[in-house]
């Protein structure tokens, strides 16, 4: 199932300049802002349930219902931030937008912006990402400069809109939608304990929409193909289109725009996509959707499709898109250790189960993986995984259990011949 | 975070010293504290002076299963000091890193806003030469 026509991607390349407005019109930019001003907001809310566009940071959750819950809320005023702090290892789609079709992430704001009646914007730029920033900056200025930006855009009388740019500082942590607000308003980035949500208690504490770089870059291509083309691009649990990236032990390692639904043993071997293994061995593991996401057997893969609800009922996640292949030389200890170490490096040390559980973990891990693993290990590993899964205040803590449980689940004789 | 960030790449050793800090509280009406609060929070930042290049290994596990031990291993041999320590006239540090989105290239190293990538041994040495004679600005 090859792509017929690009859909996110479909700009980049071929503008030579992509923080050019005129090119980003030629293109086709704008007609969807230009569309959405003429509907009624309550339509373009249904295109987006219709869509079921799910959001493409990680957590797939259906924006259509999110801007839902934001557009019923009273209080004023209404924040739009977009996340662009991308820092999940295996992944770097984001980046690419943000390079080479930084328009479209911001028409997708505009659209925010307009439905929500709210006049700023912001975007967390990774900090990493500071040459990528300078692109940004440019395309914003070139879109205030043509009346896309600041006030009365294209001429509409109250539509006002204003887009600031923050950068990071190198916290993952951060891509945590509170912790990320948090960072915004000049504090140290830390998640907050939810509820409230964000959508009621946000940025300044006011109600804020935040989604993910590649899920605004989705939104104006919902308006122009409509709710219903954009579903049947991907399938019946999740439309459109996603951004992938394979790294690891794959030939062609980079990012690919498949149709939700594409087999993965085509993206994983086609010559299109992944093309194999880069070193000429059997791929053992896969580790889907970021550090967080689940690893799924050479033999649980077999025969899925990339897609949401295909993916769930084999036990595993789409998540951020990333796809990092392992081939049999790897020791899932190994692999396991080597993401507990970033989850120590990147816990923010704010709650005890997440700070304690993960330096806990990684020790435990450390031992396995030096064999010096002792009876009852196992066990108390999966107690630990369960209490820091149930008791860390934020994604972070609370996900570090999928990949090792995942692992577990695939390999758990490996794991026992680390005991001695 | 964004003057703090600004103000560090623009300054020579690579770090916010306390004067900078103290001078950024004041404009910002903050105490000193609160500043050094987002310092060392954020591992962008830095307390301390740092060598003029500093090498950052991505050693998440995409880059680790692609060779990142070896750019240390290299690194070491050129450079003839251990991860974390400067080179004698200044010039080099080398450290691992988190995930720089930069795994379509691993192994990968960092300095400053330039990511260098697809690493091997000659192409380590090739970058340390560059750098020492100033053949590469990053």
């Amino acid at each position: 199932m090859a792509m017929k026509e690009p859909v996110l991607l479909k700009r980049v390349g071929k503008m030579t300049d992509s923080t050019s407005v005129d090119e980003y019109i030629t293109y086709g930019g704008f007609a969807a802002l230009q569309k959405a001003v003429s509907m009624d907001r309550e339509d373009i809310l249904g295109e987006l349930d219709t869509a079921l566009l799910r959001g493409r940071g990680g957590a797939a959750y259906p924006l259509g219902r999110k801007w839902r819950h934001l557009y019923g809320s009273t209080d004023t005023p209404k924040y739009i931030v977009c996340n662009a702090d991308e820092g999940e290892p295996g992944t770097f789609k984001d980046k690419l937008l943000l390079e080479k079709d930084p328009l479209s992430i911001i028409e997708g704001m505009l659209i925010a912006g307009y439905v929500f009646g709210s006049n700023d914007g912001y975007i967390y730029i990774r900090g990493e990402y500071r040459h990528i920033q300078a692109v940004f900056h440019q395309a914003v200025s070139n879109a205030l400069a043509a009346g896309y930006l600041g006030n009365k855009i294209m001429g509409i009388d109250g539509f006002d809109f204003h887009l600031h740019i923050v950068s990071g500082g190198g916290a993952y942590v951060c891509g945590e939608n509170s912790a990320l607000l948090n960072s915004v308003e000049g504090k140290t980035g830390r998640p907050r304990v939810k509820p409230p949500h964000l959508a009621d208690v946000g940025l300044y504490l006011k109600p804020t929409l935040v989604n993910n770089v590649e899920s605004f870059a989705c939104v104006p291509a919902v308006i122009n193909m409509g709710g219903e083309a954009f579903l049947q691009l991907g399938t019946k649990d999740g439309g459109g289109t996603k951004l992938i990236c394979l790294s690891g032990h794959i030939k062609n390692r980079g990012i690919y725009e498949i149709p939700l639904g594409t087999p993965l043993d085509e993206i994983l071997y086609s010559e299109e996509y992944g093309g194999g293994t880069s070193t000429g061995r059997p791929i053992k593991f896969c580790h889907f959707g970021g550090q967080s996401g689940p690893i799924g057997t050479s033999g649980q893969i077999k025969g899925c499709l990339y897609d949401y609800g295909d993916f769930w009922s084999h036990k595993l996640a789409v998540g951020s898109g990333a796809i990092v292949v392992m081939d049999d030389s790897v020791s899932v200890v190994d692999y396991i250790t080597s993401v507990m170490e970033f989850f120590v490096h990147e816990s923010c040390g704010k709650c005890t189960p997440c700070r304690l559980g993960t330096t806990r973990l990684l020790e435990l891990l450390q031992n396995l993986q030096h064999h010096k693993g002792r009876p009852g290990d196992l066990e108390r590993l999966e107690k630990m995984l369960e209490h820091i899964t149930y008791l860390s205040a934020c994604g972070l803590g609370q996900s570090v259990s999928v990949s090792v449980n995942s692992a577990l689940a695939g390999y758990r004789d490996e794991f026992e011949a680390c005991i001695s | 975070m964004e003057i703090l960030i600004d103000l560090q790449f623009a300054s020579e050793e690579g770090y916010i010293d306390q004067e900078t800090a103290a001078m950024v509280a004041e404009e910002l009406h903050m105490t000193e504290t609160r500043v050094y609060e987002i310092v060392s929070y954020y591992a962008m930042l830095k307390d301390k002076p740092q060598a003029k290049y500093v090498l950052k290994i991505c050693n998440s596990s995409p880059c680790h299963f692609s060779r990142s031990e070896e750019v240390c291993l290299s690194l070491e041999k050129k450079l003839g000091v251990p991860m974390g320590k400067t080179t004698d006239d200044g010039l080099f540090a080398y450290h691992y890193i988190p995930c720089v989105g930069a795994c379509d290239i691993g192994p990968v190293i960092k300095i400053k806003d330039t990511v260098f990538g697809n690493l091997n041994d000659e192409k380590i040495s090739a970058l340390i030469d560059d750098l020492r004679r100033g053949k590469i600005a990053v």
